[in-house]
């Protein structure tokens, strides 16, 4: 079955993006049904621990869902149904649809693939397919192909051979290349082995997760993918590096006796990306690259999480792994509906289109308010959680370094609304309109289940809990969220419920309160029509407060901005490719160089003879 | 259902406290401030009349749902921090004290935390979408600000709870109870650290650049009239009044009844406000950078006092 | 048995004889003719190849002296193997060049494949002859004939680099003549399995002397560094599939040679160390160098002699697995470089420069090739789920299983500059606006069966990888089973 989803995935994108030369509306159907029946095939026919072998190379391939990949597929699977439906309206018109499409089912088989591996060779082959369909997203719109498509090409690529070297030599000490050897087995490599494999599988997912100081591809291949895809790249794609990394942490690490110091370690680099992350992010002119700083950020709450590993800790990082999945969603594709209607993303250009585009807002004020982790969405309830178990687990300096972070992140939330919905109306986009239904919809949708979860968390606590137990949380019957304070024993929200209800009341009473004491004075009148110090403001007057948004903070700030690893690695680079231009004019294009080469090096291994030879 | 009337009851009392004080130290301070300048000032029941106004407008303009929608967030902070607050003891020798307690729970410090940081986001979509520029360059402001005087405030938090192991605040008040010392004596560092983010959380002087009165036109709420503004004006009491609480519940003790309440939350109240008579005004980048240099330093001071002790 | 080894030689020889003659009559079969005679050989070689996987090697002796005074032809598994690739890739090339740019012409035509014809016939010698100095003069056939090819446009930049080929092969024959003089000197036979049996005889100082002797003068050939410099120059001079034939058939013969002296005839415990030392050396300063090159052709040379460094690198690992990963490696080397030489030089038809910015926009107008290309490309890295994926993976096994983790991570470093620099080109191809209104030429017909075959076998290698490791795993054991190699060859009589 599973075989069979991959292999519908792969065949229907080549036929969609066969079908799309037809005609765009072929392509269309073709690429909705190509992502939808798999998926409904997968929702409806994958038991987990069904297990299927293929045999390559004399080496066995071994494909099958474990309850841990069982969650983490669930957020690939639904986050590309919604993404593949706001696809269509939003490549319509659009260069490349084919290869759009192409690429798109390509990340979700690929994705699917990689929960699914059992052993390492698929797992790899899996990687390195959604990392050149990814990659091949991120350069779809031919800007600034060279610096950020090879930027992010590059740290795939050490995250892979990193990968790729741990897999070897874990084969060759250990005989096998299936996850579960590697890990029940891990007491048997040598002990130089048993640090330098986790070391370097956390090179390989911590550049999928954009972990500090791996992140730098992130927020330039984010912003550069089409919006449509980047829900994906962010929510699910990303994922995959937490998801090795969960698999890593919890199989390897436990067994290490510096395993402690390699979690606070990690820990505090999660904590670091998340603080500095977010301060990049209020930095940001443009809402996708805002988002994708955002995105940094938020992965390294999770990275904590899952480095700090306690129960509670690994609960509240698979909760927010969801949660992010869905908000983040949410938000891109909010960016991408005003790139569609407006055609910029740029908080400078476009404002107040609150009024025009309704629902959009509502998606992303929702999914704004989950993100910044503000009761009663769901986006709290993973925070709390997170916090509880830091200072359970007497991180307290880490505690203080995420609550700088989400209280930061207000800022960058804020403009993020401000920038594009809020301020004065310009008559320039008065022609905007609302995204079309399809786009609307799967964003609303996830915008919504971030408020369903934040009132009923327990939906997602089985799951998860599930997943924990088989990764061998087990010592805790079961019953993960006891260890919370807000969880009764079934993991209803009895405390915190009636808290929630009570700040929706407030919050419906209060606005019930202003709207009918206002409903027969209270006139509406346009952003125009405000008192600047007592004067009614001119048509003409550009009142329009966008530049230089964030100035104080970032004047605050600035000793912060000025150093940037992008800088270092980019003079790194610059350095490495001087470096081989010097080593190219080895070859000087003169034969009698050549020949010289030839007399040296026979000179040269003749006088090493006897090292060479004995 | 009868239990939850007389919840709703103990609430709406604990709001009209609240509302009360919180007017009634609005008017003293404004009072006190014009003496301190050399004038006479308002009498100190000016805000209600004030409120009483705004309340009894027949007319007024707005901007849109969120102008609306900003002004119910900001209540809702003030409101939800209120009750989750407890307001006097609860082992209190007061007959009435059980009134004041409401809805705090285990661990209600976090949900604190983020819920109080929440108005100022709420009241920021209602400021931006007046497209007042100045509303917006105020919000902007304000928002650095706090995340400034988070970092100390968060700090002085987390070294109480470094060392009662508890992050409820019922819990805070029994332990000094107990214990009979108050937690400002017991970590000096961090009643330091908390007094001074207090300066920031008021908005006085030197940090008032948010309300800005002579350039902003008094920043986020100068779109606001009639109605929104004794929202928003009530909404800000109520939430003086509760974070003073706040103050008083964590480092003196809390109160065991109304007059110690209230004598308390004054001699608190006068820090920020007499401090801020005398000061001058930093810019916002002045105020972010001051409260991430001592008042930060001394909140390490005091979770490295917690630790070590 | 369909045919016997002596049939790869003397048939294309006896065409290349041929051509001229029956082109005077027949002008159009100097292009039909080694068609014919490649697709004759490759079916000779597939048939021979299934057989000697199963009965052993076949040892043919030449001219009624038996081994070890005669010279003596081995068809084993793993010399077959090559020659089966080799035969294949010469066939890829005669169709790719059916009608290639100068080949319009008659007179041009006939030089080319007689050309080519000796070219193969040259480099099949090599793997196939059992006796040294045959596989001399085998070496001069393929060099003159390369030289012959690489200055086939008759330019001025043609001449230059044919020359600086020729000088260097000069030198290779030199020292190959000393090293044959040194072993016919000390053990009084040239044939290679005789020689190997009397290997322990010899002096070790000269065994020594003229074990490096060999190795420059084949190293010369196999493009190792610093012996390289004219590789470059005559696979930008030369026409595109002279390029892919040097990639795909000269350079393996040559490596066979050294191999074949490595691991049969010398029994030195160092030469591993030393085809690890300079493959990597060779590795390293290609791939650095094709990153900063501006002409594709160049640029894919160097990524060519950087793949035939990894070869030796594997080769050196000196296990049964490092021998079956260099093989992989050489067989998709073989696949995939040629479809790169051959999709390359129709990205960059239209210019005069040939530059890496002329392919610029051309996924629009040549999309077919651009994503031939972009295949190659990802192939070549050991992206998956194409073929190089698997020999890289084969690789690294068995490196690990070596233990030599430091030289894992010094390829995989490597490995990303090789990225790097062709996804510069894929970008550019595909992300970036074309300069010039000048039109793409559209591939032959030919030419675009043969890189749709080539980019057929890289998926279908990628995507079941066991349709050939059969063969790579029976090359492997042959190549390692040296005493049934000198015993086969020892006993061999005249059929």
């Amino acid at each position: 079955m599973l075989t069979l989803i991959l292999l519908l995935f792969l065949g229907g994108a080549i036929v969609t993006w066969l079908g799309g030369k037809l005609s765009p509306v072929v392509g269309d159907l073709l690429f909705l049904a190509t992502i939808i029946i798999p998926a409904g095939m997968f929702f409806t026919g994958v038991p987990v621990g069904e297990v299927t072998h293929l045999h390559a190379l004399g080496l066995t391939l071994t494909w099958g869902l474990t309850p841990l990949s069982y969650l983490f597929s669930m957020i690939v699977v639904g986050l590309g149904i919604l993404l593949a439906i706001y696809a269509v309206p939003f490549m319509k018109g659009k260069q490349k649809t084919g290869a759009f499409y192409f690429n798109f089912t390509l990340s979700v088989m690929s994705m699917l693939g990689i929960l699914a591996s059992k052993d390492w060779v698929s797992f790899f082959i899996f990687w390195e397919i959604m990392t050149w369909s990814s990659y091949l997203m991120v350069i779809l719109n031919g800007k600034e192909v060279q610096r950020v498509g090879i930027k992010y090409f590059i740290f795939s690529a050490i995250g892979a051979y990193a990968m790729l070297m741990a897999m070897v030599v874990m084969n060759s000490q250990l005989h096998s290349f299936l996850l579960a050897d590697t890990f029940n087995n891990f007491q048997h490599l040598t002990t130089g082995n048993q640090i330098l494999i986790p070391i370097l599988l956390l090179v390989a997912f911590g550049v999928k997760s954009a972990m500090m100081p791996l992140h730098v591809w992130a927020p330039d291949a984010y912003s550069n993918a089409p919006m449509a895809y980047t829900g994906l790249f962010s929510g699910a794609l990303s994922k995959m590096g937490i998801y090795g990394m969960v698999l890593v942490m919890v199989t390897m690490i436990n067994q290490l006796p510096e395993g402690t110091l390699i979690r606070d370690i990690i820990a505090w680099i999660g904590g670091f990306t998340a603080a500095a992350a977010t301060l990049w992010a209020i930095t940001q002119d443009d809402g996708k690259k805002l988002l994708a700083w955002s995105s940094v950020g938020q992965m390294g709450y999770i990275i904590v999480g899952v480095a700090i590993g306690t129960p509670l800790a690994m609960l509240a990082a698979l909760f927010l792994v969801v949660i992010h999945a869905m908000f983040k969603g949410s938000l891109f594709m909010v960016v991408g509906a005003i790139e569609k209607q407006t055609g910029t993303t740029d908080f400078k250009e476009v404002n107040g289109l609150i009024r025009k585009m309704p629902w959009t807002f509502i998606s992303a004020l929702i999914s704004v308010i989950a993100l910044a982790g503000i009761p009663p969405l769901a986006g709290f309830v993973s925070k709390w959680m997170l916090y509880e178990a830091l200072i359970q687990n007497n991180n307290y300096i880490l505690v203080i370094l995420l609550f700088f972070a989400s209280t930061a992140g207000f800022l960058y939330c804020y403009k993020f609304l401000h920038g594009y919905f809020l301020g004065q109306e310009e008559p320039e986009w008065a022609h905007v309109k609302e995204a079309p239904v399809a786009m609307v919809i799967p964003m609303l949708l996830l915008a919504l289940g971030t408020f369903v979860l934040g009132t009923y968390p327990q939906l997602l606590f089985k799951p998860i809990d599930a997943a924990l137990q088989y990764v061998g949380y087990d010592a805790t019957g079961g019953r993960l969220w006891g260890e919370s304070l807000l969880f009764s024993q079934w993991g209803d929200v009895v405390t915190l419920q009636p808290i929630l209800y009570v700040v929706l009341a407030v919050f419906v009473f209060f606005a019930l309160f202003l709207w009918f004491k206002g409903t027969k004075g209270t006139r509406y009148v346009s952003t125009k029509d405000i008192s600047t110090s007592g004067e009614l403001p001119k048509e003409w007057e550009n009142l329009t407060f966008k530049v230089n948004f964030m100035q104080p903070f970032e004047r605050a700030i600035e000793p912060f901005l000025k150093r940037q690893v992008d800088k270092y690695y980019t003079a790194f680079g610059n350095g490495m490719e001087a470096l081989f231009e010097f080593t190219r004019r080895i070859y000087t294009g003169n034969g009698q160089t050549y020949a010289i080469y030839a007399v040296l090096f026979l000179a040269l291994l003749l006088l090493f003879r006897v090292n060479l030879f004995g | 259902m009868e239990y939850i009337l007389i919840k709703t009851l103990e609430a709406m009392a604990t709001f009209v406290l609240a509302f009360i004080v919180g007017m009634t130290y609005g008017g003293v301070v404004r009072k006190i401030t014009g003496r301190a300048h050399n004038r006479l000032g308002p009498p100190w029941y000016q805000n209600f009349i004030d409120a009483f106004k705004l309340l009894s407008k027949t007319r007024g303009i707005h901007h849109g749902a969120m102008h609306f929608l900003g002004a119910a967030f900001l209540m809702v902070t003030s409101v939800v921090s209120l009750m989750i607050i407890p307001v006097l003891a609860p082992g209190g020798d007061a007959w009435y004290n059980s009134w004041f307690t409401n809805m705090n729970f285990n661990g209600d410090l976090i949900f604190l935390i983020y819920i109080m940081t929440f108005g100022p986001l709420g009241m920021a979509m209602g400021a931006g979408q007046t497209g007042n520029p100045n509303s917006s360059i105020g919000v902007t402001r304000g928002l650095s600000q706090m995340v400034g005087f988070e970092i100390p405030w968060v700090m002085a938090l987390v070294a109480l709870m470094i060392t009662y192991k508890t992050t409820s605040v019922v819990d805070f008040m029994n332990i000094q109870r107990e214990t009979g010392t108050w937690l400002m004596f017991a970590n000096p560092f961090a009643f330091i650290a908390a007094v001074l983010a207090m300066l920031g959380m008021f908005r006085y002087s030197p940090f008032d650049i948010v309300g800005a009165p002579t350039e902003l036109a008094s920043g986020p709420v100068s779109e606001n009239g009639g109605k929104f503004l004794f929202t928003m004006m009530s909404s800000g009491s109520v939430f003086t009044f509760a974070k003073l609480v706040l103050y008083v519940d964590l480092f003196m003790g809390g109160a065991n009844n109304l007059v110690m309440l209230v004598v308390k939350t004054f001699l608190l109240y006068m820090i920020p406000v007499l401090y801020g008579i005398v000061s001058p005004r930093y810019r916002t980048e002045q105020a972010v950078r001051w409260f991430w240099g001592w008042p930060t330093f001394i909140g390490l001071l005091a979770i490295l006092y917690a630790v070590i002790f | 048995m369909v045919g016997t080894p002596v049939l790869f030689i003397a048939i294309p020889l006896l065409a290349a004889f041929l051509i001229p003659l029956i082109g005077m009559v027949w002008k159009e079969s100097v292009r039909i003719i080694p068609g014919l005679v490649l697709a004759y050989l490759l079916v000779l070689a597939i048939n021979l190849l299934s057989y000697v996987t199963v009965n052993g090697p076949i040892v043919e002796v030449i001219a009624g002296w038996a081994p070890p005074i005669g010279i003596n032809l081995v068809f084993n598994a793993f010399s077959g193997f090559l020659v089966t690739i080799m035969v294949f890739m010469g066939l890829l090339v005669w169709l790719y060049s059916y009608r290639f740019k100068s080949n319009v012409e008659y007179e041009a035509a006939r030089k080319y494949f007689l050309l080519l014809m000796m070219l193969v016939t040259g480099s099949v010698g090599i793997v196939l002859t059992g006796d040294i100095f045959n596989m001399f003069v085998f070496i001069e056939i393929t060099g003159i004939s390369g030289y012959a090819l690489t200055a086939f446009y008759t330019g001025r930049d043609s001449a230059e680099a044919s020359f600086k080929y020729l000088m260097m092969g000069s030198i290779a024959s030199v020292l190959l003549l000393l090293a044959i003089m040194i072993i016919y000197s000390q053990l009084g036979t040239l044939n290679m399995a005789d020689v190997a049996s009397k290997m322990h005889l010899m002096d070790p100082k000269l065994k020594a002397v003229s074990f490096i002797l060999f190795v420059i003068a084949l190293g010369i050939e196999a493009e190792v560094f610093p012996l390289n410099g004219w590789a470059p120059d005559a696979y930008a001079e030369a026409p595109g599939p002279v390029g892919a034939a040097f990639a795909g058939i000269v350079v393996k013969a040559a490596v066979y040679a050294l191999i074949r002296y490595t691991y049969t005839i010398f029994d030195l415990s160092g030469a591993f160390n030393l085809l690890i030392i300079i493959g990597l050396i060779t590795l390293v300063v290609a791939e650095v160098a094709a990153i900063r090159q501006e002409k594709l052709k160049r640029m894919l040379a160097y990524s060519s002699i950087g793949q035939m460094g990894l070869v030796l690198v594997s080769f050196g690992i000196g296990t049964k697995e490092g021998v079956f990963a260099a093989l992989f490696i050489m067989l998709n080397h073989a696949i995939i470089k040629p479809l790169l030489f051959f999709s390359g030089s129709y990205l960059v038809y239209h210019s005069k420069k040939k530059m890496i910015s002329d392919v610029d926009g051309m996924g629009k107008l040549a999309p077919l090739t651009s994503i031939l290309f972009t295949l190659g490309a990802f192939a070549i890295v050991g992206l998956p789920p194409f073929a190089g994926f698997w020999s890289k993976l084969s690789f690294l096994m068995a490196a690990a299983d070596s233990n030599m983790l430091l030289i894992i991570g010094l390829i995989l470093t490597v490995s990303v500059v090789e990225l790097v620099y062709y996804m510069r080109v894929v970008n550019r191809i595909f992300f970036f606006k074309r300069a010039t209104h000048l039109l793409a030429r559209r591939p032959t017909f030919n030419a675009y069966v043969v890189m749709i075959v080539l980019g057929l076998m890289i998926l279908g290698i990628g995507f079941y990888p066991d349709s050939v490791s059969n063969y790579l795993h029976h090359a492997a054991n042959s190549l390692f089973d040296k005493s049934q190699y000198i015993h086969s060859v020892l006993t061999a009589t005249i059929q």
